[in-house]
């Protein structure tokens, strides 16, 4: 029997403190103990992109990783994009532009897609689909996908642009 | 079919360690050792797919402070086995040093892998088909590995000693890389082929480092993986090139004494023929690059 870790995370911006086993995958910790199902579980061998959760701000993937390797991280799921009952531009931006079909994969590419704005607020559409290189659409809506984050983009440079109050441009 | 009944992931576990020393003293001892595991990124999937048995325990050496960073060191690099492929590929000093090694680390998964897998770990799962391998070999670089008690530096060159077997001894962690810089009259280029441009294995995948003056072939390095067990330095063809000039006869015979010189495999990702081929094609294509101005 392996031993019981005891793990001092935040997740979302809550601190969370656990008990679990050391082979315990963070996709399932995730999902099983904090019931935080957002984050979905595609292919569960490091492929589909549809897990991705940010660790320390970066996206990776959740079934590749251990709950225990949580421990002292800040971990953040799709449950933790929206704010004050308002969604991430990047959430709304999707729904603009159906960025979604099933569904299934979106939460994995909002967490790639939310720190890559973050670090390029100005992308072009050869930029975005590096970024979303490892995320798979099954639905293939990947056209729509690109749309959505140029548009989110667009839209938080502008948002960005009034707090400034500078002249926001196109 | 092994003996050995696999370890369930039930009974796996894993060990924390919070820095180098610890590790190694862990790995010194045979009831504490475990599987060095880093970015996870390879071993994780391994283990889910049952292709290699699960370890009894595993230590983490993700993220220790001693690994990580990537530094100058006179004609050198110096980069820990943690460093990321993310940080490779965002890397000043790599994109400047060893620039093929930054550009194959974009190449590796997505960006999901790359903010995870490392390049230790990549060097010790020791695949013919890992990307980072050839830039590695022809920088003719050294890897540093240690025990509780020494450090001991191995060339690159001689670190995969056969196909998925490496020069590392149980007790032994992989620390770092020392690199030489290309220098500034010298270009590399990398170039990797598959059957698309993100997350998939490479068929056949190459870097190369030379210098070309007024036309004639001064020094060239080329490293192709995925057509042996291990990656491959084209030693013959390097030592044929030296001197040469660089026109279209010398380019001809490059391209066939490659496809001799290589001895690639029949596997689920490609033929020993299409490799045979492409690689004569793709050692051509590196030199032409010397055609146009850097």
């Amino acid at each position: 029997m392996s031993e019981l870790h005891t793990i001092q995370t935040n997740i979302n911006g809550k601190p969370v403190e656990a008990s679990v086993p050391g082979r315990l995958l963070l996709s399932d910790f995730i999902r099983e103990e904090l019931r935080l199902t957002g984050t979905h579980v595609g292919c569960e061998h490091g492929v589909c992109g549809a897990c991705t959760i940010l660790y320390d701000g970066l996206p990776s993937r959740s079934c590749l990783m251990l709950a225990v390797q949580a421990d002292g991280h800040e971990i953040v799921t799709v449950e933790g994009l929206a704010s004050n009952g308002e969604l991430h531009p990047l959430q709304e931006a999707f729904k603009a532009k159906h960025g979604l079909q099933c569904g299934y994969c979106t939460p994995g590419f909002l967490m790639t897609l939310v720190p890559f704005l973050a670090e390029h607020p100005d992308p072009d559409e050869a930029t975005v689909r590096d970024a979303i290189s490892g995320n798979l659409c099954r639905c293939t809506g990947y056209q729509s996908i690109v749309d959505a984050t140029l548009l989110a983009a667009r839209q938080m440079r502008e948002k960005a642009g009034a707090v400034d109050g500078s002249e926001a441009t196109s | 079919m092994s003996t050995k009944t696999p370890t369930s992931f039930e009974e796996m576990d894993c060990a924390f360690p919070s820095s180098l020393a610890e590790a190694l003293d862990l790995m010194a001892d045979e009831s504490t050792r475990g599987r060095p595991l880093a970015g996870g990124t390879d071993l994780m999937v391994q283990w889910e797919s049952g292709v290699v048995n699960r370890p009894e325990r595993s230590i983490s050496v993700k993220g220790l402070p001693e690994l990580m960073g990537i530094s100058e060191a006179g004609d050198e690099l110096v980069i820990g086995s943690g460093v990321t492929h993310m940080q490779l590929r965002s890397s000043d000093l790599v994109q400047k040093h060893v620039p093929s090694l930054a550009e194959a680390a974009t190449t590796v998964g997505g960006f999901q892998i790359q903010t995870m897998g490392t390049v230790g770990g990549s060097v010790a799962n020791a695949s013919p088909a890992g990307d980072l391998a050839p830039s590695l070999l022809i920088t003719e670089g050294r890897v540093v590995v240690a025990n509780r008690e020494r450090e001991r530096e191995i060339p690159v060159t001689e670190f995969w000693q056969g196909y998925r077997k490496i020069d590392l001894q149980p007790d032994e962690l992989i620390i770092r890389f020392h690199l030489p810089k290309k220098s500034a009259e010298s270009r590399e280029y990398w170039r990797k082929l598959g059957p698309r441009r993100a997350q998939a294995i490479s068929k056949v995948m190459g870097s190369c480092r030379g210098q070309v003056l007024d036309g004639q072939i001064q020094s060239f390095r080329v490293a192709i993986g995925s057509v042996a067990a291990t990656c491959v330095r084209l030693t013959g063809i390097e030592e044929w090139l030296l001197n040469r000039p660089l026109n279209e006869s010398t380019l001809a015979e490059v391209e066939k004494r490659v496809t001799e010189e290589v001895q690639p495999i029949d596997d689920i990702r490609s033929t020993a023929d299409y490799r045979r081929w492409v690689t004569g094609r793709m050692v051509r294509g590196f030199l032409e690059n010397w055609l146009e101005p850097a």
